[in-house]
């Protein structure tokens, strides 16, 4: 859900629901929800494929950097989910607008804590989305 | 109003959508489809539950010669997911190759389900195949679809009534409300 530091960029893909799976280590419970939401309806996917440098130090080292949570390669679209409260978001949200600007080629989506909580809803997850309103919500999140 | 009217009634923080304005729009889009498929005898496809109210008002809102049917499909909950994938629960009554596919839905969300029913109902290889959504939330959107027919477009607050509901309840109000966030999870707890 937050990543500061440049990571690897070992894909992990989910080719597909008829192909066996090796679960990637989800940073957040609400990602392995939405992923295996996604499985349910063959929607294939990639977690935290692709790193994006945002900032640079004097040196040219990258010093800010983001990762969002999933890359859904069939709608070209990467998606990061945050639990955050809005007015935690701050950091974010800025990290967003940034990653716009620098790669305005990349469709990038943002799942807040509310469209996330109703989202939950619909799919009659209401202990998850307790969670995501709830005190519980701070720890799920960075 | 009876007292169970009262009791969904009184869960509704505010009503987002009154009857008649879903009525005016509901009356606009059968015009518009009366006019697209003259000479066509379209089939209205709807996904069942909640297109059921919108389905009834938009059938008797077109004037051409229509057909339809309904489908069903699995939706992700706790006990589905284990099954594995989404699946048809209820299909077709009849087939629809060659024919000029309307599919009818109430809201589209995610877009996840209308992008599998979408591709169950090409491989039968209609004439044609349209979309008419009466709800679209589309900043949830995770897979695009274009959207021939749209009613109105709704923002992210939990809405019920005209065929929405929250665990089979508030269907079958007129209207379209934002319910109540302390029922929200009130009648989670009931129900589950």
């Amino acid at each position: 859900m937050n990543n500061e530091a440049v990571k690897d960029s070992n894909e992990t893909t989910r080719p597909g629901p008829d192909q066996e799976k090796a679960r990637p280590v989800f940073v957040h419970p609400i990602e392995a929800i939405f992923a295996r939401i996604l499985d349910f309806y063959g929607v294939a996917w990639e977690y935290e494929p692709r790193t994006f440098p945002l900032e640079w130090d004097a040196q040219g080292n990258v010093t800010v950097a983001f990762t969002p949570d999933f890359y859904l390669p069939q709608q070209n679209l990467y998606i990061e989910l945050t639990t955050l409260r809005p007015k935690l978001t701050l950091k974010k949200n800025r990290k967003m607008k940034r990653i716009k600007e620098l790669y305005p080629e990349i469709n990038i989506k943002i799942y807040k804590r509310r469209e996330l909580r109703n989202m939950m809803l619909r799919f009659g997850l209401v202990e998850e989305a307790e969670k995501i309103f709830g005190t519980e919500a701070q720890n799920w999140d960075e | 109003m009876n007292s169970e009217e009262n009791e969904l009634a009184d869960d509704i923080q505010q009503v987002f959508l009154t009857a008649e304005e879903i009525q005016r729009r509901v009356a606009e889009l059968g015009q518009q489809i009366s006019h697209d498929y003259r000479g066509k005898n379209p089939i209205l496809v709807g996904a069942l539950r909640g297109v059921i109210c919108f389905m009834a008002d938009l059938l008797r809102s077109i004037t051409i010669p229509l057909e339809v049917d309904f489908i069903a499909v699995s939706s992700y909950s706790k006990e589905s997911r284990d099954q594995g994938l989404v699946r048809v629960v209820k299909d077709l009554d009849r087939p629809v190759t060659g024919r000029h596919v309307i599919f009818v839905e109430d809201v589209i969300d995610t877009g996840l389900t209308l992008n599998y029913l979408m591709n169950n109902l090409r491989a039968r290889q209609p004439a044609s195949l349209e979309v008419c959504v009466l709800f679209d939330r589309n900043m949830r959107r995770l897979i695009d679809l274009p959207l021939r027919y749209k009613g109105f477009n709704l923002p992210d607050y939990f809405v019920v009534g005209y065929g929405l509901d929250h665990h089979e309840r508030y269907r079958n109000l007129p209207y379209v409300g934002i319910l109540k966030p302390e029922v929200l999870f009130a009648r989670s707890k009931d129900s589950g």
